[in-house]
């Protein structure tokens, strides 16, 4: 087929490899950027997309040894001296990182990050690159460029400094920007925006862009073509719509159906429902404050939570939606009492648990468990898996340590841990089997809830789906009554009953999980919903660019 | 205007701060054993001209008393008279401190550069042969006594060689650098190499950071990055102790001015704690306080500009 604009090729990259000491990252790949074109790279962690994109700037740690070829503008960039790169660097090739709060400079101004690549680059003179500086940061979207290019990052929200690095790296007017998953760790309102300012970059100035990321979903929603990465090798490559519509190789078919909003989970067996709630948080409002200059005095109160009420039912799954300083996790350390409450109550059958004390209270505290994020922070390092799980039966006296052992091993094959993993370390196991570990350590004490915060953020999707089929499966089992706390939206919508949205410290929406999604009522809970990039919607609007880009 | 309030708050905080020490200093005093009174008198005074002495002192009076009187004195800027030298305490102290400051100055002045230029070849050359070098030196440094080093290049370059004078202050700020050169040196001996290791460290931890990666990945030169990114965040750290050392030098300085004679607070201290001289001992202990109260606001003061995030 011979398309009436033949493209221009930007980058070329061919047969790259990249090893640390005799261990192979990344095998032999070859693929390119058109101009003009957003070249999504997905593959989960350990795949070697990343360290991909820092090759092609030169950024490896020096351990690092690089063959093949990178072809850009006509030369081998891996051929050129380190000056000649670093004249590349930030002028031709740009690159923008995941966090944004660690990659800018905590002392240096928004305008100083750009400004030092203007005067680098273009010898401008100070106030030539403070003009341009404004102008950049007006152009990424940032309000009152004025004011905030004299702002320094801690000053700005997550949002406002991904824009700003974004400002920096595109200054020079770059013809390629290498992209490290710049969307993972902001909310998905936030996401959104970001994600329409790349596409906005590349309409608009022609900007390559090389998009890595591990989330299928906002690749499809971005990228023109799409290669697809796994364990250092290129699976499969092509259109996106094509990719991700009729995916030809295993793993891209595994990624697709991992989906959280294509995963098919079991249903769950409920036993019938009991006339009370199991939980009742009733006007629960939560302030934290530190201690004033004088004596008696408090300062900087903040409202994690005003007001909230919700009940949770015995045997459901209740998700608990909303970005970052919504409140949603001060609800579960206020129901874990690890948050005392400044007004309101939370009542456990009926009964207050701020009032609980003594062997009371350590009987709500095995009722009530919890499962955390982080999968290695929340294991001890030094601990074995199987003394890991069977630590809280001991301290807790309810078995002696032959009998929690034997108990813990039941409940690593109840996790579907393999037996021979007992005697390992954290360090020793991946995120997902950690994570599997975190589990069955919260179901040592035979909880009758369980908060699990985050849990599956920090995975893979392909991990994200066992784990979520094992929770699906332990509610049925266990008559577990689970908490989800979330921003990922596709997940609660899969896994939970009920869902409760909280925003700026309250509680906005709370409804079935169909009525939340279908039919929302808060225009917050709209938004969030459209600010979530989801695979389907993205295919359909693929498609219909695609027709669109045919045309001209 | 917050910082000026912020400002205003910190000072406003001072205030228990101050009233405890100077609580602190008075019973500390009162509390040791020995009598002034008797030492000034001799021990074959009779018993009434140590009462009439005691009722010239107000030392007859309750402890409570001799605390308010002594804290609205203080107050006053009248820190009492001196039982030995018969003169009042805050002339005295203002005698003795200009040496104790010209040698901190001198320290710092030598020591700062120093460190700074060290642990940048330090952090630069990481695991390779000047970074050995240095730290090894550095090692040295801090397990050497100071009185001996200070023993022995008095001994060494002041009576053997001759170049330094072993003793005294000088006239005229030349004399001053000359006599003082040897102490400031012995004292540089042991700080440099604490602030050298306190500041490798935090340049190393930096250079790793991400916005170095972020730097390099505009096309930014190593020597720029080292300077503007790795460099101005580095050195916090490396400032609050040396705020920390500074307060420590002033009150610590007595083994230094001993060992050279210089008529510095340390020699009058020791002195004054040999004399039982009550007044000046509160006097200086109170001043010490005092000037590390001021040493400490002014590294804060001083973070607040480097470090937009620190509030004061």
């Amino acid at each position: 087929m011979i398309t009436a604009k033949s493209k221009q090729r930007l980058l070329d990259v061919e047969k790259l490899s990249i090893a640390f000491g005799n261990v192979p990252i990344v095998k032999d790949i070859s693929f390119g950027v058109d101009a003009g074109e957003i070249l999504g790279v997905v593959g989960e962690s350990g795949s070697g997309k990343s360290i991909t994109c820092r090759s092609l700037l030169g950024l490896l740690p020096r351990a690092a040894s690089v063959s093949g070829r990178i072809g850009f503008d006509g030369k081998n960039l891996l051929a050129l001296s380190g000056e000649e790169m670093r004249a590349i660097r930030g002028r031709d090739i740009s690159m923008v990182f995941q966090n944004p709060a660690s990659h800018l400079d905590p002392l240096m101004t928004l305008g100083g990050h750009v400004m030092e690549s203007l005067r680098h680059h273009f010898g401008q003179t100070r106030k030539e690159a403070r003009q341009n500086a404004i102008d950049v940061l007006r152009e990424v979207q940032i309000n009152e460029p004025e004011r905030r290019i004299d702002a320094y990052p801690h000053e700005l929200s997550g949002g406002m400094k991904q824009r700003g690095m974004i400002g920096s790296a595109t200054a020079c007017r770059p013809r390629l920007l290498l992209a490290d998953e710049p969307t993972t760790a902001l909310d998905v309102t936030v996401q959104a925006r970001i994600l329409d300012l790349l596409g906005e970059l590349n309409r608009t100035q022609g900007l390559s862009i090389v998009f890595v990321s591990h989330d299928l979903a906002v690749v499809a929603e971005l990228c023109h073509r799409v290669v697809v990465m796994r364990n250092g090798e290129i699976v499969e490559e092509g259109p996106a719509n094509e990719i991700l519509r009729s995916p030809r190789h295993k793993y891209t078919k595994l990624l697709i159906d991992s989906q959280p909003s294509l995963l098919t989970l079991p249903p769950v067996a409920r036993e019938e429902q009991a006339k009370t709630p199991l939980i009742e948080v009733d006007a629960l409002s939560i302030t934290y404050s530190k201690p004033g200059a004088l004596p008696g005095t408090r300062k900087d109160v903040v409202r994690a939570l005003q007001e909230a009420n919700l009940t949770v039912e015995a045997g459901e799954s209740l998700g608990i939606v909303g970005e970052s300083g919504s409140g949603k996790s001060t609800v579960a350390r206020a129901i874990m009492r690890l948050a005392e409450p400044s007004g309101g109550e939370i009542r456990f059958r009926g009964r207050n648990i701020a009032a609980l004390k003594g062997t009371e209270l350590s009987e709500y505290r095995r009722k009530v468990q919890m499962v955390f994020q982080n999968p290695f922070d929340s294991l001890n390092p030094r601990m074995r898996i199987i003394d890991a799980i069977a630590e809280p039966m001991i301290r807790h006296g309810l078995a002696t340590r032959n009998e929690a052992l034997g108990r813990a091993r039941e409940l690593m094959r109840q996790v579907e841990l393999p037996l021979e993993f007992a005697d390992r370390k954290p360090r020793q196991l991946s995120g997902g089997q950690c994570q599997r570990v975190g589990i069955a350590r919260a179901l040592a004490l035979d909880p009758e809830v369980l908060i699990a915060d985050e849990v599956t953020s920090a995975l893979d999707v392909t991990i994200q789906a066992q784990i979520l089929r094992l929770l699906q499966r332990l509610r049925s089992e266990r008559h577990l009554t689970v908490i989800y706390i979330s921003h990922d939206l596709s997940v609660v919508r899969k896994f939970c009953d009920r869902i409760a949205v909280f925003r700026a410290a309250k509680l906005v929406e709370l409804g079935s999980a169909e009525a939340v999604f279908d039919r929302p009522k808060e225009s917050y809970t709209k938004l969030l919903l459209q600010s979530a990039p989801r695979l389907e919607r993205a295919l359909e609007r693929t498609g219909a660019s695609d027709a669109g880009h045919g045309r001209d | 205007m917050s910082s000026l309030s912020a400002l205003g708050q910190r000072l406003l905080q001072l205030i228990p701060v101050l009233i405890g020490i100077s609580l602190v200093s008075f019973l500390l005093v009162q509390l040791s054993p020995g009598d002034p009174v008797r030492l000034l008198l001799g021990d074959r005074a009779t018993a009434e001209a140590v009462a009439h002495l005691r009722e010239q002192y107000g030392l007859n009076q309750p402890l409570i008393a001799q605390y308010f009187s002594y804290l609205s004195n203080v107050l006053h800027g009248d820190l009492g008279h001196s039982i030995r030298y018969q003169m009042p305490v805050g002339s005295l102290i203002l005698d003795f401190v200009p040496p104790t400051l010209f040698l901190i100055a001198y320290v710092v002045a030598i020591s700062v550069p120093a460190t700074v230029v060290l642990a940048i070849v330090s952090a630069r050359c990481r695991d390779r042969w000047p970074d050995h070098l240095i730290r090894a030196l550095a090692i040295l440094g801090m397990t050497i006594p100071v009185f001996w080093l200070a023993l022995m290049m008095s001994r060494f370059f002041g009576v053997e060689l001759g170049w330094f004078p072993v003793s005294g202050y000088g006239k005229g700020f030349l004399e001053h650098l000359h006599h003082l050169f040897l102490p400031a040196i012995s004292t540089a001996t042991w700080l440099v190499p604490l602030l050298l290791r306190n500041l490798r460290a935090a340049l190393i931890n930096e250079t790793e950071s991400d916005y170095v990666t972020a730097s390099r990945s505009k096309g930014l030169g190593e020597g720029y990055i080292f300077r503007r990114h790795v460099l101005v965040n580095s050195v916090l750290p490396t400032l609050n102790l040396l705020g920390v050392m500074i307060a420590f030098l002033i009150g610590s300085s007595i083994v230094v001015e001993i060992i050279y004679a210089v008529p510095g607070l340390g020699t009058l201290m020791v002195g004054a704690v040999l004399g039982r001289d009550y007044n000046v001992i509160q006097g200086l202990t109170l001043f010490y306080a005092l000037a590390s109260v001021i040493v400490t606001l002014t590294i804060d003061i001083l973070s607040t500009t480097i470090d937009p995030r620190v509030k004061l």
